[in-house]
């Protein structure tokens, strides 16, 4: 199946289910978890449903191209269901058959795999999903967001498309997947993820583990930190806010990837982006108290 | 006594994760006995533990217990009420707080008996109560929601929009005495007779599987694609292994962890064999095992020789694989890490491994002692003082500090980063690609080792000696900044380092003693030190004692020769376990019974008493001294423990005699002391090999 193919029917699938259908948010980050539909949506008490592509940046899983299973940059697909229904595994397993996975002939395993993520101060408990031994999808219940505790509890399903893609397909490379075609008046031309992407995964393999200015991101590590809080102490601007943290985050793992951080400074500098992001989500309850969520505006109809 | 029903209940969650089925399962069932032995007040819970049968799978935990009796006997409880002169007036007659009391336990005021109870001070009014006794089903459904509630699980989760905490989802619970359905609701979830199959399988049937009887469970559930009994799963995982392993021309790589866990994560198991490209076999044996362990939950399969053959086995939770697909997706992501496994090998050895050791500087061992690099320089100091004690040969010697040097280097390879149970083992795997000398690959391979109380040591002098130092130099560091282990509390697993120490000593019978050991540890340590070493040494001396006796425990002595073998003396390893070996010998021995009765009347003898060190012989009087005093002196140049024990067993008899015929503490002073000192040395001989009177 193509890359294209399977985003347009889990968007088709999920969207059938109550689900928006949300954008990529437009910053660097490490995981669909960090877009703003997630990491505000799974806080408060407010219902929301929400499905989007999420371009993820992993720098020190850059390969230069040349590994064919490992990547820089990956999609994942993101789904947020709060509160998490009774039937979301079966939900999610009806998802993997609108794929065209036909169950009775594969294996199925929901395996211990607790999700964490120090930076955001966000933990949750819950599984790898893996089919026939390979791990397909992350299934977590968020217990907290921001080191606030999720009352009610979100669902949260992470679908790794390219590899869902490669293992559908029998791929041996990631870059021989297709994209998609395009269709002109001359003709079909499939266009593959190498084409698309193979250039682009060699030169962040390389600006992230040579090129990487370490002094400048040092530098910006600092400055967005103090943007951040400055946000949100002097205007109480907990969205503004919260893109420094994520750009904190990723400057760290730029610096994590050329070797920059000691295990020592680790958990410091983690704690540091955590910090802002917690002040982010505490402000953004403070705000939302009583304010009317998306979903709850979507019952009331037009305005 | 009543009749008696099966009672069975199933907790039906999503995937719980492996390592708590067992725990929670022994917890349920540890719960329900206790209510059951409060229920039924004439029989403790050991009665209905042995009526208990646990099952669990991924999405269940259940308990099946037979023989409850339908009702709980009837309870009879005396009410004690106010003073007899309270509920009686002059005439006799009762007053009207007599009148009340009768009234508050429903029976007629001539029912009320008057007598004084313990702990009053005057006959008070008395009622004696039936109660009939109660439904057990009844019962049942008051406990077990609170029984349910109140599960330890140690990472415990909400769900939806619920407060109610558990390990995973409560999706379904079946709840049944005999045919009855027992009413509980736990978080919205009512119980019924019913329950689900196999995730799989079953999504074709609409409805859940009913469970006619308690007795009916597994079967039902077997036909819906799910064997509920973790042992049955693990034997037909066992029996596949086995067979599919023999199909392939070989045999499974024993596993027994991996066993479990296979047999904890399927509902039903089917072996799948899968293959992986021969080239792949270039790779070490131990990174092969590891990789297809810890990712894919796979076992290899080695030829007689204990080489590997290019496939695996893996366990799906099917009953079938009809396209192919398990084994061609699992061969699919193996050859992908396999991929990865062979890139680290090959990146690894562009470099030599000794390039690594400057990189340590960046690798931090612990806050206060430093780096890995410091660690390595610390623990070379140990291997070069200890290693020229143990041996003269200069090359040798040289060879055991390069061993020392490069023992943490792999910690900065890829591989090791990748497989971090693989540390030592890849230093030795690059060293020997290097052509590094048999002994110090061995060595830094084999140096963690033993890594638990069930591993062996390493298998050469010099793995020994390196496994030594790098251990010795972790608890004794780690003691010297202050960071020692107490109760349950060991985060850095001294103990096990500790226990290794003394396992290698123990094995090895060097004559080195845990104060020489901790005197040379602490001179590396040296200034990173935060504690005085007095302070540290005393620690460790407490721990290493402790160790010893474990170390005893796990070499199968009995407790009495533990004891007393201990208080002796235990330092001297190869001294202690010449001393045990002899005790345990010796306590078959007929005279030994009377000997160790005689040692301890010795004992008690001598308890107060100041006996001279010189004895004299000639003041002795009666045959049976004279006898026993012509013992003493091949019994004091006896050197070697065996022959001391000989010795001592000839002992028993003249020493029988003696107390039979010999007043010791007679009136003669002179010779009252003689016979002291006769006891005294006597004495000082028992205690060369045990201290008999913590005999039992």
């Amino acid at each position: 199946m193509h890359i294209q193919e399977l985003i347009l029917r889990l968007q088709r699938f999920w969207a059938d289910r109550g689900c928006l259908i949300g954008q990529p948010y437009d910053l660097e980050k490490g995981a669909g978890t960090m877009n703003p539909l997630t990491f505000f949506g799974a806080l408060g008490t407010k219902p929301w449903n929400v499905a989007y592509v999420e371009p993820s940046r992993r720098p020190a899983d850059g390969r230069y191209g040349e590994n064919p299973f490992r990547v820089y940059k990956h999609l994942q697909f993101q789904v947020i269901l709060k509160p998490s229904p009774a039937k979301v595994q079966e939900m999610y397993i009806e998802s993997l058959e609108a794929l065209g996975i036909d169950l009775s002939k594969h294996d199925l395993r929901f395996e211990e795999d607790n999700w964490e993520s120090p930076s955001l101060g966000a933990w949750g408990v819950g599984w790898q999903v893996v089919l026939d031994g390979m791990e397909i999808s992350q299934f977590t219940y968020f217990q907290q967001v921001g080191g606030l505790d999720c009352r009610p509890v979100s669902a949260e399903l992470t679908y790794g498309i390219e590899r869902i893609c490669m293992f559908l397909g029998g791929y041996d490379n990631i870059f021989d997947l297709v994209h998609g075609e395009v269709k002109t008046d001359d003709g079909v031309f499939p266009v593959t993820y190498g084409q698309m992407r193979q250039r682009e995964e060699f030169e962040l393999s390389a600006y992230s583990f040579e090129h990487a200015d370490l002094d400048l991101h040092r530098t910006l590590f600092e400055a967005f930190e103090k943007e951040g809080w400055r946000l949100l102490k002097e205007h109480g601007h907990f969205l503004s806010a919260y893109e420094q943290a994520l750009k904190m985050s990723h400057t760290f793992n730029v610096l994590d990837a050329r070797g920059a951080v000691s295990t020592t400074e680790r958990p410091g500098i983690i704690k540091r982006v955590r910090d802002l992001a917690s002040a982010c989500a505490k402000a953004y309850l403070e705000h939302e108290e009583g304010a009317p969520a998306p979903a709850d505006t979507a019952k009331g109809g037009a305005k | 006594m009543s009749a008696t029903q099966t009672f069975l209940l199933e907790l039906h969650c999503e995937e719980i994760p492996a390592r708590f089925l067992a725990p929670l399962t022994q917890d349920l069932a540890a719960k329900i006995e206790g209510s059951l032995a409060t229920w039924f007040a004439s029989s403790d819970s050991a009665v209905w533990r042995e009526r208990a049968e646990g099952f669990y799978s991924p999405r269940k935990l259940a308990l099946r217990f037979h023989g409850i009796p339908e009702t709980q006997p009837d309870q009879t409880e005396t009410q004690v009420g106010p003073p007899q002169r309270m509920c009686v007036d002059e005439a006799g007659k009762a007053t009207i707080q007599g009148e009340k009391f009768a009234e508050k336990w429903g029976v007629p005021f001539s029912a009320v008996r008057f007598e004084q109870p313990a702990g009053k001070k005057e006959p008070c009014a008395v009622v004696t109560i039936i109660r009939p006794g109660r439904p057990t089903v009844d019962l049942l459904a008051e406990a077990l929601p609170g029984l349910i509630a109140s599960l330890h699980v140690p990472k415990a989760m909400r769900w939806g929009s619920s407060d109610f905490e558990f390990v995973r989802p409560i999706r379904n619970l079946l709840c049944l005495f005999g045919e009855q359905v027992v009413p509980i609701t736990v978080d919205g979830v009512t119980a019924t007779n019913t329950t689900w199959g196999h995730r799989l399988y079953h999504r074709q049937h609409a409805a859940p599987v009913t469970i006619a009887t308690p007795q009916a469970y597994e079967a039902a559930l077997e036909a819906a694609g799910v064997v509920v009994s973790v042992d049955a799963r693990r034997t037909r995982i066992a029996q596949q292994l086995d067979q599919l392993a023999a199909e392939a021309g070989g045999r499974v790589v024993a596993d027994a962890e991996l066993l479990d866990t296979l047999a904890e994560i399927v509902e039903f198991p089917k072996i799948v064999r899968g293959d992986f490209p021969a080239s792949f076999l270039e790779l070490p044996k131990e990174v092969l095992v590891t990789s297809l362990r810890e990712h894919q939950k796979s076992f290899c399969i080695e030829k007689a020789d204990g080489e590997l053959l290019p496939c695996f086995l893996t366990a799906a939770n099917r009953t079938d694989d009809p396209a192919g697909f398990v084994k061609a997706g699992n061969e699919w992501v193996l050859k992908a890490r396999l991929y990865d496994a062979r890139f680290f090998f090959a990146e690894d050895r562009k470099h030599p491994l000794s390039d690594r050791l400057e990189k340590l500087q960046a690798l931090t061992f612990q806050r206060d002692l430093g780096s890995y690099h410091a660690k390595t320089g610390r623990v070379v100091a140990l291997v070069k003082m200890l290693a020229t004690r143990l041996s003269q040969d200069e090359a040798h010697v040289n060879r055991a500090l390069e061993a020392a040097r490069m023992a943490k280097c792999d910690l900065r390879t890829l591989m090791v980063g990748e497989f971090p149970e693989l540390q030592g083992i890849m230093g030795g795997e690059y060293l020997k690609h290097e052509g590094a000398h048999e002994d110090v690959w061995m060595a830094v391979k084999e140096h963690y080792r033993p890594v638990g109380t069930e591993d062996d040591i390493p298998s050469t002098p010099m793995g020994c000696l390196l496994s030594l130092c790098d251990k010795l130099d972790t608890v004794a560091g780690c003691f010297a900044v202050g960071l020692i282990p107490s109760g349950s509390k060991d985060p850095l697993a001294l103990r096990r380092a500790g226990q290794g120490i003394v396992h290698i000593l123990w094995e090895r019978g060097w004559a080195l003693t845990p104060t020489d050991l901790i005197h040379t540890a602490l001179m590396a340590v040296g200034q990173k030190a935060t504690r005085t070493a007095a302070e540290t040494t005393e620690a460790l001396l407490t721990f290493f004692k402790d160790r010893v006796a474990y170390q005893l425990e796990l070499s199968g002595y009995a407790g009495s020769v533990r004891r007393s073998a201990l208080a002796t003396g235990w330092e001297d390893l190869a001294d202690l376990k010449a001393r045990c070996e002899a005790l345990s010998a010796f306590a078959e021995d007929a005279r030994f019974a009377s000997l160790a009765q005689s040692a301890k009347r010795i004992g008690n003898i001598l308890k107060d008493e100041a006996p001279a060190e010189i004895f004299d012989g000639s003041l002795l009087a009666q045959a049976e001294e004279k006898a026993l005093a012509g013992h003493l002196a091949s019994l004091e140049g006896t050197v070697d423990q065996k022959g001391l024990l000989a010795a001592l067993a000839e002992l028993a008899e003249p020493l029988e005699a003696f107390f039979n015929a010999v007043m010791v503490k007679c009136e003669d002073p002179a010779l009252r002391a003689a016979r002291l000192s006769l006891l005294h040395r006597l004495r000082q001989a028992f205690l060369r090999v045990a201290d008999f009177s913590l005999w039992q």
